[in-house]
């Protein structure tokens, strides 16, 4: 890492204040930016990130405060003016048309034209090619956004702002759907970013990443700016101490595995599930989940891990495999039999796949268990009690059972996610990324319910894309690569090979291993 | 936050406490049911419209009713596209399923003499199995609902011409005599104006129409908000895939909301029909778009998962008053429907999110229920 001091300041925010109605979302906000450097902005859940760079990026046109862009007062307020600046933002959910291929999306908008007025594709597909190359991505222009993967689609929009001149580049939480080795290959193209002089702004609430790839870092909660830091020589304590205003103790509560090794209450054989459309094809999983214990699957993005749970849950149909639960058969139909079996899953993605935003916390969270309080009526009483007692035992921070789930901060719409399951009663609790995207001390909490569920004899079966998060939590990890299990490792070293990230990581890329198999079975 | 804290504490507290809830939560639990405020502050305009224009006329127990009435077989429609709505479905299929259950009961009236009480489960079972095959288009064949509707339409309103050979059936089925049948007499009772029931329990007795609209709105209102079903259709119209996963049985859900909007417009098709005293080949043609108009101006969501029947019954009442003040003061049926149509445009935009909220705080404040903006994003 060089020393940023010495380079030219490309971006000096000073005194940004941005008021909504009834809330005061910003005050007296500084940020300073030097070219070639990876800053990143760190805060929990509504601590004002995303605002500060949604005033940076033009979105909201009124603010308190100066902007300067290289040197001068930089009048941004619409989009147009942020990239007339060079400014562009990548937001955490992707902005591509999905059904127009790369080069269309890249120019969308500014389509080079023929002399006849014509779009001129071959122009565009040329400059694609070659920024694609730039960023060490061989798809074809042509190839449409919806099939290109999550990881790829992230670094389009990186070739889209380069081709527009980018002076600084603002990541929002560039990684929270990219695995481990797709992370590595982002961070090499911001290296080379960097190295030609663009400045990255970068949100994280990943520690160990910035660590890795940021040279310094901003502070903020509650809307104020709590500090800068030089990355090296700061400590991750220290961090999270500006971040939550308050010392935390060990991120990852679960006290080392004492599971006692209760009786087998998932039993899967030879689990395969055949490829559709966006699915990964499974091949002959099998494991085991004993009461009390957490067993973590990792993996890269498209391993499996995500089909493995949900094909136990009964929303996708298995194409062979036995599984028991508790000892008797268990054939997968539909969510609403695994609910009654004693299953509940807390999905990837809990705006699309877990919650009603537009309704209330009570209405989310009893939806998977009303029967329990239902005769003719819902027995709107015992329905309420309930929820309230969930609402109280998960700390949900909400203005009341009836506020509308939309407007809480994802942790606590995790939360309330949580409540939905835990109110079936679940004997086997499926978690696929219970804590992406949710604030330090949410994560923290949802850690010790998980150690406290498996103390009450649940069985968890835990996807995680954060390796640290699964080697802290769980008792054993397996792990996925292509649809096949390709490791298992042991919190006690007497059962098996301990985990570690190297090894988790080693299988997980044991694409060769997998490829052999294949051949060998044909 | 520790003004939110409280709150939580609370609330929390009211809901679990054993002693019994306070009025001002019991007020705040209604307030959902109750629609949006736009929807009440539209009919007062309305009426006060009416009052201001034709006072004594507009506002006396026989124009009311009778206004009531000629709308109430729509209105039935409304509750049941209200219910296809909330799953984030529509039925445009209603108008024709009414046309052919009137002309189905005045079939089975002067044919085969039969009494209201064979005829009207009659055409609900008709209507319902047009209901089902929408359903079974839309989930098990994945066709859209706004083309499997649109195709049934043609398909119900052409099977209607037919089985009538475009001839429009009496209902007054008169004997030797010059008098109605009883049978024909009952059926009468349906809708025609003048024809009450229940005379004696009620004094004077109620027009029919109205009566039919009035219990459909209050069970299909209790089963929306008190029941399992009900909170699924809501879950189904606000995220599909949330509530398959939480247990739901989608593909149930989204074929019986549209077997129910069948049934309701199979049972409006017999008081359409005593209503005009005949059933037409084409009744019921359009009304498909009043239905939904009601719905709309109620404060039903098209995307799905937000609106109550009390609101669609509150829309359609404007539209009958309006229409009903409209024609006191002689205003040609053309210009009518331009009026409908921009007041359907004004009633989605006076409904946006948030539009009203700043009226709405000091109604909040007044019944102690908590804002809901202001939280963290």
């Amino acid at each position: 890492m060089t020393q940023p001091v010495t380079r030219e300041v490309v971006l000096r925010m000073r005194g940004i204040g941005k008021s909504f109605p009834g809330v005061r979302a910003l005050s007296g906000v500084d940020l300073t930016v030097h070219a070639g450097e990876v800053a990143a902005l760190l805060g929990e859940n509504g601590a004002g990130k995303s605002t500060l760079m949604n005033v940076l990026a033009g979105v909201h046109g009124d603010y308190d405060g100066v902007i300067e862009v290289g040197g001068d007062e930089a009048a941004i307020h619409s989009p147009k003016d942020a990239a007339r600046h060079g400014i562009a933002m990548i937001h955490q959910e992707l902005n591509l048309v999905p059904d127009l291929s790369i080069a269309d999306n890249i120019f969308l908008g500014r389509e080079p034209r023929t002399r006849w007025g014509t779009r001129d594709r071959s122009a565009a597909h040329a400059r694609t090619a070659e920024l694609l190359a730039g960023l060490g991505l061989r798809l074809s222009p042509r190839r449409l956004v919806r099939s290109c993967r999550i990881a790829e689609q992230q670094l389009i929009e990186v070739a889209k702002a380069l081709s527009n001149n980018v002076r600084i580049l603002v990541m929002d939480e560039p990684t929270s759907a990219l695995a481990d080795a797709e992370v590595q290959r982002l961070f090499e193209v911001i290296r080379d970013l960097t190295g030609r002089g663009v400045a990255v702004i970068y949100i994280s609430h990943r520690l160990e990443e910035l660590e890795e790839i940021a040279d310094s870092v901003t502070v903020l909660r509650d809307g104020a700016y709590i500090g800068r830091r030089d990355m090296a020589g700061t400590t991750r304590a220290e961090l999270i101490q500006m971040m939550v205003g308050r010392p935390l103790g060990d991120l990852f509560p679960r006290e080392s595995g004492e599971h006692g090794g209760g009786d087998v209450r998932l039993r899967v054989e030879g689990l395969s599930l055949r490829a559709e459309a966006g699915r990964t094809a499974l091949h002959d999983v099998d494991l085991t989940v004993r009461a009390g214990e957490i067993v973590g699957l990792a993996g890269l993005m498209g391993a499996g891990r995500t089909e493995v749970l949900e094909t136990l849950y009964g929303a996708h149909r298995p194409s062979a495999g036995r599984i028991e639960l508790d000892g008797r058969p268990y054939r997968p139909r539909s969510p609403r039999y695994a609910i009654r079996r004693g299953l509940a899953l807390v999905a990837e993605d809990r705006k699309a796949q877990s919650l009603v935003l537009g309704n209330t916390v009570a209405f989310n969270a009893s939806l998977a268990a009303l029967g329990r309080y239902t005769r003719l009526f819902v027995d709107r009483r015992r329905e309420r009690a309930a929820v309230a007692g969930q609402v109280r035992d998960l700390r949900v921070k909400t203005p009341g059972l009836n506020a509308t789930v939309r407007n809480l901060s994802g942790g606590n719409q995790q939360k309330v996610v949580l409540a939905k399951c835990l109110l079936t009663e679940p004997a086997l609790l499926l978690m696929d990324e219970p804590t992406r995207g949710i604030d330090v001390g949410a994560k923290a909490e949802i850690h010790a319910l998980m150690s406290r569920l498996a103390a009450n004899g649940t069985a968890l079966l835990v996807v995680s894309s954060e390796l640290p998060e699964l080697i802290a939590m769980c008792d054993r990890i397996l792990v996925l690569c292509e649809g096949r299990l390709t490791g298992e490792f042991h919190r006690d070293p007497a059962h098996g090979p301990p985990a570690n990230q190297e090894d988790i990581l080693a299988a997980a890329m044991a694409r060769q291993a997998v490829l052999d198999q294949e051949t060998a079975d044909a | 936050m520790p003004d939110q804290t409280a709150t939580e504490e609370e609330t929390v507290a009211a809901e679990t406490g054993g002693s019994p809830p306070r009025l001002r939560t019991r007020m705040r639990r209604l307030l959902p049911v109750l629609g949006s405020l736009q929807g009440y502050i539209g009919l007062i305009l309305v009426i006060v419209l009416g009052l201001a224009t034709k006072g004594e006329v507009f506002w006396n127990q026989t124009n009311l009713t009778n206004a009531v009435g000629a709308f109430a077989s729509r209105g039935i429609l409304a509750v049941g596209v209200t219910l296809v709505i909330l799953t984030g479905g529509i039925d445009l299929s209603v108008g024709s399923i009414l046309g052919i259950g009137s002309m189905v009961s005045a079939m089975m009236l002067v044919h085969h003499n039969m009494t209201p009480w064979e005829i009207v489960p009659i055409c609900m079972l008709v209507g319902a199995f047009f209901g089902l095959c929408n359903g079974v288009g839309t989930t098990w064949l994945r066709i859209q609902s706004f083309v499997m509707t649109l195709a049934m339409l043609s398909v119900v309103r052409g099977l209607d011409r037919q089985y009538s050979n475009n001839v429009s059936v009496g209902t007054q089925v008169v004997n030797d005599q010059g008098h109605l049948t009883p049978h024909s007499a009952q059926f009468q009772d349906l809708g025609t104006p003048g024809h009450n029931v229940l005379t004696g329990v009620l004094g004077q007795g109620v027009y029919y129409p109205v009566l039919a609209l009035v219990v459909v709105c209050v069970v299909f209102q209790l089963i929306l908000s008190k029941t399992r079903f009900g909170r699924h259709v809501y879950a189904v119209g606000g995220n599909a895939t949330a509530a398959r996963l939480s247990g739901v049985n989608v593909t149930a859900v989204t074929i019986t909301v549209f077997v129910l909007s069948g049934l309701l417009a199979g049972f409006a098709g017999p008081i359409d029909a005593a209503y005009s005293a005949s059933a037409d080949p084409l009744a019921g043609t359009s009304y498909e778009l009043d239905a939904i108009a009601a719905a709309v101006i109620g404060g039903t969501s098209l995307a799905g998962g937000r609106g109550t029947i009390v609101g669609t019954f509150v829309g359609a009442l404007i539209l009958t008053l309006l229409d009903n003040v409209l024609g006191l003061n002689a205003v040609s049926d053309n210009w009518q429907l331009v009026i409908k149509g921009l007041i359907v445009v004004a009633a989605v935009v006076l409904q946006r999110p948030g539009f009203f909220a700043a009226a709405l705080t000091p109604v909040r404040r007044l019944i102690g229920s908590s804002p809901r903006e202001g939280d963290e994003k």
